[in-house]
């Protein structure tokens, strides 16, 4: 699979360096037809060249099937030429007879012999091969010597033959050696020609085999050229879009591809270029939209930290009025300015009371808030479960008291030493124990713990007026009391399940109750007894 | 010299009432500070028995304040009660961290306040 890619690697660079190909490749892209069009052109002109080659092949067959035919007459005429020189050879041999011998019979052997001569002379004169000069010439000796034949014949008859034979025989030798050389002549003539004609069938064969060999390579080559080039002027504009469509991958949409193709490929390259465009266009809004983002990002996080700031002035603001109200309350209480009246003593708890509610919302609005900021951290430390169950129970006993409650804890001994936040473990088991309280009349409230394997489970269970069923998910929800006659009647913040629900959460931990309608209910939440992290 | 002497580092007026009214029922001497360094010159200069250190100080806060009184030789024997108004997890560690004695949060009961008080210096 490599070796061809490197080859056309090599084709592309000669092809796209500064050649005539490059020239004819980009005009053949350029041409303002269709790809079909171009293809069927390519082929038709290949196939109109191999009908000329098939033509020129005809016209030399049947130019050489023409020389062979003359070459057979040629041969048809040397044994005519032939066949009258053996004639007439016979005609001297018996004209010498007849003059030796003084016969007559001699003399109609002749005059036999001397019309198979004037038959080939009259083949050859149809023909049209021989000079009417040389036939005329040859018929004028012929006709001496059959004069000759004639005073030989009539010197036999009148019986004068004896005295005339000597001026007969010289007379006769004469003519036999001039009809004899220009029938020798003739004779030469037409073998002259025939060789002529032999080396002519030669040279039109050896013509005909070049010319058919210089067509037939030369439509291959067109082929082959035709085919590179059509090719070439595609692979150009994919090779193109090839570039274009990485660099686009890539990122960057500013680019065009720009294609010398008027074709198909010319139109798909307006097409990407048209894409590419858009995608540019979304690419820059996309990314406004993104820098607006930071920026909105940014402006929330410093708000995120101005509004933790704000929340941790405002706890101290807060704080320092409520540590000064609460304060002075007490040490009217306590008597710290003298004996209070007895028609006091009631405000003076209501606003005791009334403080401490408010000091409770306060602080569980801005834990809530830090969460709900993110910006609430676990101090992890190891702690005993054992000494968080005692706080809670002792902060809360004097309340469960006060209703009479039975208000017990079941801790096992020997539990491991635990890592977590204690402070907010506690404050996560005072909510719950201090909802129990809160919303049980009479009965009792336990606080217990179990170890399953390194998880610990603690359970706070009532005998209160319980949850609905429907509302035992909502019970987390901050604000969420089962009624607002419930929040009149006893009080809260209705903050302290959502405030504990994450503090669990962020041990890692989880937290549901169960309950049943006036017999009770029983908050559990599991966290590991070992918290992973730094707390962050 | 028997009397005791309590240097309280406090911004706020009202705070200093209270504690002042308090310590009008014991024994103890109250000097009062309202920022960071003038605690740490007041400590410093009248070498008192014990300090109550707000955390959140104009200046200079409390805790910084206790570590410079905890690094002079003159002043790191003084017990420091450091007071904080973020009652948030990590107060403690930071508070014992900058060399304090104890810790309390706010807003505090006064009747604890005392009780830490006499707990850390006994009335004579």
């Amino acid at each position: 699979m490599e070796q061809p890619e490197i080859e056309l690697e090599q084709i592309a660079a000669v092809v796209e360096s500064r050649t005539p190909v490059r020239k004819l490749v980009r005009w053949v892209a350029g041409i303002r037809a269709s790809v079909h069009t171009k293809l069927l052109a390519a082929f038709l002109v290949v196939t109109l060249l191999f009908i000329v080659m098939a033509g020129v092949s005809l016209r030399t067959l049947v130019g050489t099937t023409r020389q062979a035919q003359l070459l057979d007459e040629a041969h048809e005429q040397v044994s005519w030429a032939q066949e009258g020189e053996q004639a007439l050879a016979r005609q001297m041999h018996y004209t010498d007879l007849a003059l030796l011998s003084q016969s007559e019979a001699a003399i109609s052997k002749i005059l036999r012999e001397n019309n198979r001569f004037n038959d080939m002379l009259a083949k050859l004169e149809t023909a049209g091969v021989v000079e009417q000069q040389q036939l005329d010439q040859v018929r004028a000796s012929q006709d001496e010597a059959m004069a000759v034949v004639a005073d030989i014949a009539n010197a036999i008859r009148d019986g004068k033959i004896g005295t005339v034979t000597g001026e007969l025989l010289r007379r006769q030798e004469r003519l036999d050696g001039e009809i004899s050389s220009r029938v020798g002549m003739l004779v030469d003539a037409q073998r002259t020609r025939m060789s002529r004609l032999r080396e002519n069938v030669n040279d039109a064969n050896r013509r005909a085999l070049v010319l058919t060999s210089v067509f037939g390579l030369a439509a291959v080559v067109l082929a082959l050229f035709c085919g590179f080039v059509i090719s070439w002027s595609f692979i150009l504009p994919v090779r193109e879009a090839h570039k274009f469509l990485d660099e686009v991958a890539a990122g960057n949409f500013r680019g065009r591809v720009r294609v010398p193709n008027r074709d198909e490929f010319g139109l798909l390259a307006d097409r990407m270029n048209h894409m590419t465009e858009e995608l540019g266009r979304f690419d820059r809004e996309q990314r406004r939209a993104a820098a607006e983002l930071a920026r909105l990002n940014d402006q929330l996080e410093q708000t995120s930290k101005a509004k933790s700031e704000f929340l941790a002035n405002m706890s101290h603001e807060l704080r320092t009025p409520m540590n000064a109200i609460l304060g002075f309350t007490e040490m009217l209480i306590d008597g710290l300015y003298g004996d209070v009246p007895q028609a006091l003593k009631e405000p003076l708890a209501d606003i005791q009371m009334n403080g401490r509610h408010l000091l409770r919302l306060i602080n569980d609005v801005l834990d809530l808030s830090k969460i709900e900021a993110g910006r609430m951290e676990l101090a992890l430390g190891e702690y005993s479960v054992r000494e968080i169950v005692d706080i809670a129970q002792l902060s809360l006993r004097s309340l469960a008291a006060e209703k009479g409650l039975e208000f017990l804890t079941d801790v096992p001994d020997g539990l491991p030493p635990a890592y977590g936040d204690s402070t907010r473990l506690t404050q996560c088991l005072m909510n719950l124990a201090g909802n129990a309280i809160k919303f049980t009349k009479r009965g009792r409230v336990e606080i217990g713990v179990r170890l399953d394997g390194d998880q610990l489970t603690y359970r706070v269970a009532d005998t209160g007026i319980g949850i609905p069923k429907e509302e035992l998910e909502n019970v987390f929800k901050e604000f969420r009391q089962v009624d607002a006659t419930v929040t009149r009647e006893f009080g809260g913040t209705g903050l302290g399940l959502s405030i504990t629900k994450k503090f669990v959460e962020m041990h890692g931990g989880r937290i549901w109750a169960e309950s049943e309608l006036r017999k009770g209910s029983t908050f559990i939440f599991t966290i590991p007894l070992r918290v992973k992290g730094d707390g962050a | 010299m028997s009397e005791k002497t309590v240097l309280y580092v406090e911004d706020n007026e009202y705070n200093r009432k209270i504690v002042r009214q308090l310590f009008k029922t014991t024994s103890y001497k109250l000097i009062e500070a309202v920022d960071g360094e003038d605690g740490v010159a007041l400590a410093q200069k009248e070498l008192p028995n014990l300090i109550l250190m707000d955390v959140q100080l104009p200046k200079m806060s409390g805790l910084d304040a206790t570590k410079l009184l905890k690094a002079d030789v003159r002043t790191s024997h003084i017990p420091v009660i450091v007071i904080t108004s973020f009652a948030l997890s990590g107060d403690r560690e930071r508070a014992a961290e900058a060399g304090a004695t104890s810790y309390l949060a706010k807003p505090y009961s006064p009747r604890e306040l005392l009780a830490l008080v006499r707990e850390q210096l006994p009335e004579s």
